[in-house]
Order: C-alpha cells, then structure tokens, then sequence
C-alpha cells in the first residue's frame, strides 16, 4: 500500500522490527483482541438478527454456535474481551501517570496474561456448566 | 487527512470506561445463560434490561471498535488504500449498530 501512494505522513514501524519483551507482547496482544473483537461483534450482531429473524434463521446459526470451530471461537471471544478490558484498565492507570515504570509495567503486562487466561476459564466452566455438560 | 486525534483520545477512553462494567456484565450473562434454546434466548433478550443494556453494550462497542480499527488503518495504510478502509471502517460499525438496535426493536415485548 505505502508503494502505490506517496507517503504525506510516516507509516509506523511493523510489528517485526522490536525485540521481544512482556509489555511489548501486551501491546501487540491488546491490539489483537481489539481486531478478534471487531468481528465478534459483527457475529455478536448476526446472532441477535438471527434471533429476530425467527426460529427458521436460528436453527441455521445455533447448531454453528455449538459446533468445535464455534466454541472456539465463543472461548476465543471470552478470551479476547477479557484481556481486552483487563489491557484497557492497564492503559487507563498509565493515563493517570502511573504503573509507567518498566518494573511495574513488566509486573502488570503477566498479570494481565495470567489473570485473563484464569478468568476466561473460570467463566467457560461456567458457561459449561450451566449448559449442562457436566 | 483526520483532524480528530483529540476527540478521537477522549471519545476511546470514555467509551472504554462505559464499556468495563457492560462487558463484565455480558460474561457474566454468558455464563449464566449459556446452551438455551431459542425461546430462551427470545425471551430473555425481549427483557427491558437486556435490551438496554446489550444495545448499549453493541452501540458504545461499535464506535470503541470503530475508533481502535482507525487508529490501525492510520498505522499501516496511506492513500486511496487509507480512504477505502476507512470508509468501510464506518460502514461495519455503522452496520453492527443497524442490526444490532433493529433486532431488539423486533424482539421487544
């Protein structure tokens, strides 16, 4: 793309050009789960259409719904919006002014991985549970 | 090009501040409702609290996701390539708000 039109402005740095730390990764990630988000919520939409639609649309989209490739990609989702929302209180307490000092900043960025992998699975099992899988 | 990076700052945080007690509360209600069927499903998104807060949840989401696409169609794309995505940008999160508000418009009790 940057090729077939001058550049006005710089285009940023891509991803392959910084040497790996957490906060790095986290940065990436948070940006991932935006991107992953962004089309869940267009399936989010899809299936409160299909709801409306009636039971005819619905029994097209339900079986999906709880398919392999679709409770994957629920799990993926649940995933997704926790880091994301556990990311966005990271980047709210660094506009504050604080948590921006490497050590901390390194500190949050695992918790942030760990804390949404546990909460992810704790509410799938959840999510399992009520629908009767065990 | 934009001449709305300030606005852009605060509308991103702002929606990102509605959003956390929304988003908790949708997990929550997957996990609570999870493997209903579709008169399960009907009802409980015909629920004046559902209703309110899941087109809530979609329509601050989409303009949160609208924004966090635009910030990455910024970093990687210049030109017509730029323009182009940019409009669909619009027209994804103006799609998703559209569905999203009709369908539980035709759900309400």
């Amino acid at each position: 793309m940057a090729k077939s039109a001058p550049a006005s402005r710089p285009l940023s740095p891509h991803l392959q050009i910084w040497r790996f730390t957490v906060t790095m990764a986290a940065s990436i990630t948070h940006r991932g789960t935006g991107i992953a988000l962004y089309t869940g919520t267009v399936l989010l939409a899809l299936w409160m259409w299909s709801i409306a639609m009636g039971e005819g649309v619905f029994a097209v989209i339900g079986p999906l719904m709880v398919s392999p490739i679709g409770l994957i990609i629920i799990f993926g989702y649940i995933w997704a919006l926790s880091f994301h929302m556990l990311g966005g209180l990271r980047y709210l307490y660094f506009d504050s002014g604080r948590g921006l000092a490497p050590k901390t900043a390194t500190k949050t960025a695992w918790a942030i991985y760990i804390a949404s992998f546990l909460l992810a699975l704790i509410i799938s099992y959840a999510a399992m549970k009520t629908r009767g899988a065990f | 090009m934009s001449k709305k990076g300030t606005s852009n700052f605060i509308m991103q945080r702002a929606s990102a501040v509605l959003l956390l007690p929304l988003g908790v509360w949708f997990l929550w209600s997957l996990a609570a409702h999870a493997g209903g069927d579709y008169f399960t499903a009907r009802a409980w998104l015909s629920e004046l609290k559902n209703t309110v807060l899941l087109g809530a949840l979609v329509t601050i989401g989409a303009l949160h996701m609208r924004i966090g696409m635009s910030e990455v169609i910024h970093d990687y794309f210049t030109g017509t390539m730029h323009g182009l995505l940019s409009w669909l940008n619009w027209l994804v999160a103006l799609g998703v708000i559209g569905v999203a508000l009709w369908s539980l418009y035709a759900l309400a009790a």
